[in-house]
């Protein structure tokens, strides 16, 4: 009796009307609680981090040193007067150019491949996911560098069929480009698992249907499953070009860059700049235009989408 | 789908779906054993008013049925969390009444509690030093290879063995990660107490005042240099100041496969001039078909400025292009000449690399390099290779070979243990335990006389080493002062600039004006 009163003065006082107990049932709580762990390690190694190299990119910085505040220069630096920030960004454009649409293409047709049902699909498809996961790896830098060395792998294999070369690959500009395209297209793991689920999830009875009004192969994939898996092939186009202007490995160990700096990718050339030429706060200043340049790419494609992507429950 | 892209925290979803999901679930279905066991037994609404005769047993087994229910929607839940649904799924919310709600925040506090104890248990026993009166902690870094890790810490538990007072903690990786790791403990004060340092970083530490006095030591004895040659204290100091304590003496060296050279029947100078590693080079192909390399980077250059009386960064910031023109014209000498290695090839066996540099496979005849690095190249050719010195413009006003520090300890100024760490550099670099240990892998040990010992002691190929460095040193004159900050760019620009000239995309002419103006700039830039 004597507590209940004593409980209801202290709940009588404005703004201690929640008992602790209260406040952690509330909903959500517990959920934020659970996540805590996840947004430690979020706020402590992601925001802070970009918060900081923020600050830095406005700064003259090289790590040993104490940061000056120069207000815009490293930015006009890199606009103005730096030409090899303007070729590595080329580079990387050109490579994501390529890579990109080629990557999504072989995943989509390997999906279309393995949807049907076999006793192996598990089997392939873990076996066509294999590439992506070692993908990033130095391990398989260091393969591609081997495959295409002027008396590695593909000149063997060249050699076979009778085209005898001991062309050096990665030496030659076009080329090694090129073969770091291959690598990417190479690695359509990820994607590949993304439009398998898409694929099954398009309606059997549309495809019956289409069947029924001898509809060929070609024309069913043309006119049910392209136009309804356009949310996918959005969402993975996204991922992709993101992924692909995060590029890195690929071109700081198979070309280093080379021949003439012809492979310098743009995250490569920042790396340089932030840890080898001692210019950390050039190196944040690129990283932020980065992170602008592909926020707008990724909202001029959020802006078009209505244009071509297809939702079936949003139908106009 | 479209909802999981636009909705600002996507990963908030996709972890409530896996783990809060699921564990309410599992909360959810505890309870209903209860509710539906006071549900049978008493009777309400939802159970058949002749199910109220069920004896308790029978109650029982339907709340069993009812918990095995909601065990079967959730584990079919969990199969079915596809991709889509995962994404489509908005944040679960309801259905939790308070009780379980304390739990479940227990529960949370708990492995909230586990991840940080499993956090500090890392950090705790690496970073924090054992504080104690009377025993002394040091922490030592290096960069290197297997060979080093093995034989410095040989070394260090010899040391540790014969002063039990002392204890080291070792660190070490490999070149490229060492200045990226080394500069990000600099900034958090935490820079380990000796450091293996480089000539080339030197005096980006030294101005950010990350190193230790050492010539106090010098002075007070505590470091005996009376076998050290003044010459390699010099190497390692400031303004007058020691900063840094060369573990061995180093110089740069062209060398080549002695097969090709007997099968072409040619001899090398001790001192080759550029022009007759051209002949060399010539005569070598037309025998053999082994092709020639020419070092177009940073040490030759540097050696064709050293041949005219000067030093190649001091002509860059003066905007002198003589020797660089020079070593263009040379590089694009040697460029158009067909004995040469082509420049796509020269990529893919990339030089700067041991494992593949050309020499190795005798795709060339030759290559250029370090004293300190002859042992491991021998190594990946495994035949024999010669040794002679960098070659030299034929005319060479003064001699150009020098001899640089392979590398330095330093003592960090952060260093609570600065005597302690004198001692055990004095330890490393002057007594025969140590050296017998480390076997002259940094070099040829600075103390002559243990130089001299430790030469009947290695075998042939480091003897080799031994030999070419004793030569070097009766005609090497000083090294160039250590790299000016912004170095390391300029190098960058001049082997792109190489590069160039050899694919045929620019003249020499063009490459040196263009070069020196943005070098100079990339310096000037730097030094502010």
């Amino acid at each position: 009796m004597l507590e209940e009163t004593v409980l209801k003065q202290i709940r009588s006082i404005p703004g201690n009307k929640k008992t602790l107990g209260q406040m952690m049932n509330r909903e959500g709580v517990a959920g934020y609680v659970f996540i805590l762990p996840f947004l430690v390690g979020f706020f402590a190694f992601i925001i802070v981090p970009m918060l900081l190299s923020f600050g830095f990119s406005f700064t003259r910085y090289n790590i040993l040193g104490k940061p000056s505040f120069t207000a815009l220069e490293n930015y006009r630096t890199m606009f103005f007067s730096d030409p090899k920030f303007w070729k590595t960004f080329g580079i990387t454009l050109y490579y994501v150019l390529f890579s990109v649409p080629l990557r999504l293409i072989m995943a989509l047709a390997v999906a279309v491949l393995l949807v049907k049902s076999s006793k192996l699909s598990g089997f392939y498809r873990a076996v066509f996911y294999l590439p992506s996961i070692i993908g990033s790896s130095v391990a398989v830098a260091i393969l591609w560098k081997r495959i295409f060395a002027s008396n590695g792998v593909l000149n063997a294999l060249l050699g076979v069929i009778g085209f005898h070369t001991e062309t050096a690959w990665l030496g030659r500009p076009f080329t090694a480009m090129w073969s770091l395209i291959l690598l990417a297209v190479w690695q359509f793991g990820s994607s590949m698992l993304i439009f398998l689920s898409g694929l099954k999830q398009i309606p059997v009875s549309l495809y019956e249907s289409a069947t029924i009004d001898g509809a060929s192969g070609m024309r069913r994939f043309f006119r049910i499953t392209l136009p309804m898996l356009t949310p996918t092939i959005f969402f993975n186009l996204i991922n992709q070009i993101i992924n692909g202007f995060m590029a890195f490995t690929q071109s700081y160990i198979i070309t280093q860059g080379k021949p003439k700096d012809m492979t310098l990718f743009y995250t490569v050339y920042m790396y340089q700049n932030s840890f080898t030429y001692g210019k950390l706060g050039y190196g944040c200043a690129m990283a932020w235009f980065m992170v602008l340049f592909v926020g707008a790419v990724t909202l001029l494609l959020f802006v078009t989408q209505n244009k071509w992507v297809y939702y079936e429950a949003e139908r106009k | 789908m479209v909802r999981f892209l636009k909705s600002p925290l996507p990963f908030i979803i996709i972890l409530k779906a896996l783990i809060v999901k699921p564990v309410s679930r599992m909360q959810e279905a505890c309870t209903c054993f209860g509710s539906a066991y006071k549900k049978a037994e008493y009777g309400n609404l939802y159970i058949h008013s002749k199910m109220r005769r069920f004896r308790k047993q029978q109650a029982f087994e339907i709340a069993s049925n009812s918990v095995f229910f909601t065990f079967k929607k959730l584990f079919f839940k969990f199969l079915s969390l596809r991709f889509t649904d995962i994404m489509t799924d908005r944040i679960y919310s309801g259905g939790i009444c308070m009780k379980k709600n304390v739990l479940t925040i227990l529960l949370a506090v708990a492995v909230l509690a586990g991840f940080i104890t499993g956090c500090s248990k890392n950090t705790g026993t690496s970073a924090v030093p054992k504080a104690s009166a009377s025993k002394v902690t040091l922490r030592l870094c290096w960069w290197g290879n297997q060979t080093r890790n093995d034989l410095t810490q040989q070394a260090v538990n010899l040391y540790m063995k014969n002063n039990p007072d002392i204890t080291i903690e070792t660190e070490f990786t490999d070149w490229s990660g060492y200045w990226d790791k080394l500069s990000t403990m600099a900034s958090g004060g935490k820079l380990p107490d000796i450091i293996q340092m480089d000539y080339a970083y030197i005096s980006q530490f030294q101005q950010s005042s990350q190193l230790a006095d050492l010539s106090r030591f010098m002075k007070d004895g505590t470091i005996d240099i009376s076998k050290i040659p003044e010459s390699v204290i010099d190497s390692g100091s400031i303004n007058g100041t020691c900063y840094a304590l060369s573990l061995g003496s180093n110089a740069p060296m062209m060398i080549y496969d002695e097969d090709t050279i007997a099968k072409a029947g040619v001899q090398i100078p001790i001192q080759p001039t550029i022009d007759q590693v051209y002949e060399l080079g010539k005569n070598i192909y037309a025998k053999t078909g082994v092709k020639t390399y020419y070092d177009g980077g940073v040490n030759m250059v540097q050696i064709v400025a050293r041949a005219h009386g000067s030093h190649f960064y001091n002509e860059i910031m003066a905007g002198k292009t003589d020797s660089v023109k020079e070593h263009m014209g040379n590089v694009a000498r040697f460029a158009k000449a067909k004995f040469s290695i082509s420049p796509d090839l020269l990529t893919e066996k990339n030089p700067d690399v041991v494992e593949s540099k050309p020499i190795v496979d005798q795709t060339t005849w030759n290559d250029f390099t370090y004293s300190n690095q002859f042992i491991s190249i021998s190594k990946t050719a495994g035949r024999k290779l010669g040794i002679c010195m960098y070659p030299v413009p034929s005319a060479a006003q003064e001699k150009s070979e020098f001899l640089k520090p392979s590398m330095f300890f330093s003592i960090a100024e952060s260093s609570q243990n600065k005597a302690a760490a004198a001692k055990f550099l004095n330890w490393f670099t002057n007594s025969q335990e140590a050296n017998d240990v480390l076997m002259g892998e940094r070099g040829v040990p600075v103390n002559s006389d243990i130089a001299a010992i430790m030469r009947t002691k290695v075998d042939a190929v480091t003897g080799q080493v031994f030999d070419y460095v004793a030569a070097v040193s009766n005609v090497a004159v000083t090294i160039d002062p250590p790299n000016p900050a912004g170095s390391g760019e300029v190098e960058a620009l001049l082997k792109s600039t190489v590069e160039k000239i050899r694919y045929g995309d620019i003249s020499a002419e063009k490459a040196t004006s263009g070069f020196v103006s943005n070098a100079k700039n990339i310096l000037t830039e730097a030094a502010k």
